[in-house]
């Protein structure tokens, strides 16, 4: 045994010492496989009977799903096709993430190509694209050969790799492909939409939509600040449905905790609220209370609750209760901020942020924004929408102004606040 | 040339023969003195034709056995003509360039080096001033004559006329069309310092006064550098030549620079701009004393164009009347400037005269100055060679005049043009230059205007795209008032498309803005603008609260209709509040 493994095992051990077998918090839902997604997905009942609902037309629908940045918009969209794929095997399902630099047809071709591997054709569209694929691709050529009197030799090349030329026409191509296959219809869920420039959105939205309106389903995500609130105003008629997911209540965050817990944890499988085991190896009021920190957004939750656990699993702890927790959260912030490895500009805007306790449109002041090399505060909302994706930063719910506030979290012990 | 063939002649020689032989002999007789040799040309004008430039090479090869003893008759020929005032200018450039260029065949570089590199320079200053070709092409090889010319003229060897080609290589530099203006702009300066190392007060008084000038030209359009410094500097240039260019002795000269001073009076950015601009006027008027139409049409046009420019911006006497006075110095500038003579100089003077109806418009409130700018403009831009300073200036004063424009007509399809105009302006001029800002602002500026309407007229998509560039533009500029407009705008169109988030977000900034500038106007605006959302998202109270405060505003700027019909709107919500308040009591 060398020294390196001596440490690994101490690790593992620091873990198993809390009761559980690994951390089950992840911040990416999509690394999930679609058992612990099965598990760990918590709440959101009125808004998948929505969804469901339009399943039940024969007709194809279009669905937006918005809400503000880590509240939970990719679990919900994988949630939801991975129930088709148990109660709907007719039907294909696809998903993906919109890719930088493409439009919205090739990207719902590449999303569907991949889902089915046996159908050369659609193989053949994303050899093409460069994509790989699980059958390496030959273009087969016959070849004249003098050698061999009237026979001709076959020889196989390596194809070119060249973008969808006609997107619109090969996604129109495969879907009709699809639907001998899968009957039930074709399921596209593309997500992210807006982590992209809204003018290019705007414009993607724009041209597609013929596609939108065409053979497939389609399940889109965005968040309310970004795209969508031009989308939910100006396209209207676009979407048959725009489900709105807010933050999850205290309630239903335990709960979550405790399916989370419950992934993970060794020879304990309670999941009775009312009995403390369920949130081992947290006491219940320090599950409560990093329930309360997480303010109900899914992703801050996971990003927390693998600060937390990771942390009492350094500090030895076999319990965590509320003095262990409050130790475990000072290490957030700084973990939080160093992750994020924000620019000058956004770090300024950040120290703002919690010198003021909260920045609005409706507060903030020119002697505010001058300093920072700004004159509105719409040119410092994308920082500000940064600094809440790296979950430095989080809005309020308020329906006349846009409010932004620091994610409340205590102070490491080192941390000196800015004057 | 003349086509050759079945009943077609070569062109007759007879005419340009005897022509050239009178001209040989005047030259003899009057020892080339310039004023009898101009009466000579006065004197032949019917013979200064297109036949002439036809015939020349051929009349020159019928006189193959005096050959070398013509050559000096045709360089004194093409000298004479270049400078000639009267006539046909295009026609006497080529026939002067035609001379040159038959000189060459006998001055060859080997047998007559000098010989050759006299005519260099005197074809490079032909090629300068040329107007039949492309301009920009010209003015290239005007350079490359003057930096052949230099091959032979060393400044061990030649001092002078080492000089004297640096001297006119400063001037081909200054007008170059191609490559960085800033940076032809620093050559021709380097070519001018290079020249007064020998042409110095001490020893070439004249030459010294010369390259002063020009050295205040182009210092005078300079775009490294402070500006205001830039055109202090030419001010002493110009004064300085002036030491050496008295009235009394060198006329034409002393008229050169004060026509010369005139312009950078008139630009001029230290001191009191109104008084800047009598300094101008009045030395334009002193350079009219010898630039009479008469004997200089071409520089008394360009003095009446300057006169012109002056009177159009001057800010002591009645505004109309100015305005009057400039117009007419345009229309007598145009007189001499014709389209076929002087083309980049009338695309010029139709393009300030343009500027100076604009003006006329504004006072008056008359589309028709306005249209006939746009017609002068689009003429002008259909001479004026592409990326010269006119050119940009033209395209530029087109964006203003199509915006303005739409301020009559409301018709999108002009601000389209305005952008055309501003964005090709904005494509030709030096990155550097100290006008680029204002073309670089009125372009988001007027994006905002168009993108606002587009929305309104339902072309939401492209408008929003262009308001948002705007604003994208005018954050990093700094136009507070433009910014504030393009913000104040987009709330507007945000509105419009019922996006009541956004729509409020803009208000509140344009706002501030406007708060910040202290522009009641402006602030009336987006309250009331914001007012109108928050009471559309439901918040009544906040919605009453702004509603009520523009209204106040409005009435202290003594506009009753805009409090009027704001009213309308405070009173449904007022009702609406009550109600809402009503039934919470209720309840």
């Amino acid at each position: 045994m060398t020294t390196a493994d001596d440490i690994f095992d101490r690790s593992a051990n620091n873990i198993r010492r809390l009761g559980l077998k690994e951390i089950p918090f992840t911040e990416s839902p999509i690394a999930l496989n679609s058992e612990t997604l099965r598990c760990v997905f918590t709440g959101r009942e009125g808004e998948l009977e929505k969804a469901f609902n339009q399943f039940q037309s024969r007709d194809r629908r279009r669905i937006l799903v918005y809400g503000r940045i880590g509240i939970g918009k990719s679990a919900f969209l994988l949630e939801v096709l991975s129930v088709l794929r148990r109660k709907r095997p007719k039907m294909l399902t696809a998903y993906i993430s919109l890719p930088s630099d493409l439009d919205l047809a090739t990207t719902a071709l590449i999303a569907v190509a991949r889902e089915m591997p046996d159908d050369d054709w659609a193989l053949r569209q994303l050899h093409q694209m460069g994509i790989p694929t699980t059958k390496p691709m030959k273009e087969r050529t016959t070849e004249a050969s003098a050698t061999m009197g009237f026979g001709a030799k076959l020889s196989e090349k390596d194809l070119p790799m060249t973008k969808a030329q006609y997107a619109t026409v090969s996604l129109e191509t495969l879907l009709e492909r699809a639907s001998e296959k899968y009957p039930e219809g074709v399921v596209i869920a593309i997500d992210d939409l807006d982590k992209q420039n809204p003018s290019v959105v705007r414009q993607m939205m724009h041209d597609a939509q013929g596609i939108l309106k065409g053979r497939a389903w389609f399940l889109l995500t965005g968040h309310p600040t970004g795209i969508t609130g031009d989308l939910l105003t100006s396209e209207r008629g676009l979407f048959d449905l725009q489900l709105e997911l807010k933050e999850l209540d205290r309630e239903t965050t335990y709960r979550m905790l405790i399916n989370y817990l419950n992934t993970a944890r060794i020879d304990n499988e309670c999941k009775d609220l009312q009995d403390p085991r369920s949130v081992l190896p947290f006491v219940p009021e320090a599950a409560r209370r990093f329930c309360q920190v997480s303010l109900g957004k899914p992703r801050l939750f996971n990003r927390l609750g693998n600060t937390v656990l990771s942390r009492a699993a350094e500090l030895q702890e076999q319990l965590i209760t509320q003095t262990v927790l409050e130790e475990c959260l000072k290490v957030a912030a700084p973990t939080l901020l160093q992750r994020a490895a924000l620019n000058v500009q956004e770090e300024r805007v950040r120290i703002l942020l919690q010198q003021r306790g909260s920045l609005s449109d409706d507060t903030i002041t020119m002697a505010d924004l001058e300093p920072l090399g700004f004159r509105s505060f719409v040119d410092i909302v994308p920082i500000l929408e940064r600094l809440e994706e790296a979950d430095l930063a989080h809005q309020l719910d308020r329906g006349d102004a846009k409010v932004f506030a620091p994610i409340p979290l205590p102070p490491a012990d080192d941390e000196v606040l800015p004057e | 040339m003349g086509k050759k063939g079945f009943g077609q002649s070569e062109p007759p020689t007879r005419q340009a023969k005897k022509f050239l032989l009178a001209f040989m002999r005047c030259m003899a007789e009057t020892q080339e003195d310039r004023d009898r040799v101009h009466n000579f040309f006065k004197s032949h004008q019917a013979q200064l034709n297109e036949s002439l430039l036809e015939a020349l090479p051929l009349v020159v090869q019928k006189l193959t056995p005096e050959r070398e003893e013509i050559a000096p008759f045709l360089l004194t020929f093409g000298n004479s003509i270049q400078q000639f005032p009267l006539g046909d200018r295009m026609l006497n450039l080529e026939l002067s360039i035609a001379a040159y260029q038959e000189c060459l065949k006998i001055y060859t570089r080997e047998n007559f080096p000098q010989d050759w590199a006299g005519v260099q320079n005197n074809l490079g200053i032909a090629y300068h001033a040329r107007i039949k070709g492309e301009r920009a092409e010209n003015l290239e090889r005007s350079i490359g004559f003057h930096q052949q010319a230099l091959q032979v003229y060393t400044r061990e060897h030649f001092p002078e006329k080492w000089a004297r080609a640096q001297n006119n290589l400063g001037n081909a530099y200054g007008d170059r069309i191609e490559g960085e203006r800033s940076e032809n702009l620093e050559r021709s300066i380097v070519a001018y310092q290079q020249a007064m190392q020998v042409y110095t007060r001490e020893h070439f008084l004249k030459k010294w006064a010369m390259a002063q000038n020009n050295l205040g030209n182009t210092y005078r359009e300079r775009i490294k550098g402070d500006r205001g410094e830039n055109l202090e500097q030419s001010i002493v240039a110009y004064q300085q030549a002036l030491q050496v260019y008295t009235r009394e002795h060198f006329p034409e000269k002393w008229a050169g620079s004060q026509n010369n001073l005139g312009i950078a009076y008139r630009e001029r950015i230290k001191g009191e701009r109104a008084e800047n601009l009598e300094r101008a006027i009045a030395a334009y008027q002193q350079a009219l004393q010898v630039r009479t139409r008469e004997h200089f049409p071409q520089d008394w046009a360009m003095t009446q164009n300057n006169l012109g420019t002056a009177y159009g911006e001057r800010i002591k006497g009645e505004r109309g009347e100015n305005l009057e006075q400039a117009i007419a110095f345009y229309q007598q500038a145009a007189k001499v400037f014709s389209r076929d003579a002087f083309p980049q100089q009338w695309a010029k003077n139709q393009s300030d005269l343009a500027e100076t109806l604009m003006k006329r418009a504004s006072l008056t409130n008359k589309i028709d100055d306005l249209d006939s700018a746009i017609t002068l403009l689009k003429a002008s831009l259909e001479v004026a060679a592409s990326g010269t300073p006119y050119f940009i200036d033209s395209q530029y004063r087109l964006g203003n005049a199509f915006s303005r424009y739409y301020e009559y007509t409301q018709n999108p399809a002009d601000l389209q043009q305005a952008l055309q105009a501003y964005k090709i302006a904005l494509e030709a001029i030096d990155p550097e230059h100290y006008d680029r800002k204002q073309i670089w602002q009125a372009l988001p500026t007027t994006q905002s205007i168009l993108g606002s309407r587009l929305v309104r007229d339902g072309r939401w998509q492209e408008g929003l795209q262009l308001l948002l560039n705007s604003i994208n533009q005018l954050s990093r500029g700094d136009d507070f008032y433009a910014h504030a407009n393009a913000l104040f705008q987009t709330g507007k169109a945000h509105e419009f498309l019922s996006d009541w988030d956004n729509a409020r977000l803009y208000y509140r900034d344009a706002l501030r803005l406007y708060e910040h500038l202290k522009d009641e106007l402006g602030i009336a605006q987006s309250r009331a603008g914001l007012g109108g959302v928050l009471v559309s998202q439901g918040y009544l109270e906040k919605g009453l609260a702004e509603l009520a405060k523009a209204q106040e505003i409005y009435q202290h700027l003594q506009k009753p209709n805009k409090a009027a019909e704001l009213d309308r709107l405070y009173q449904l919500a007022k009702r609406a509040w009550e109600q809402q308040l009503s039934n919470e009591v209720y309840v």
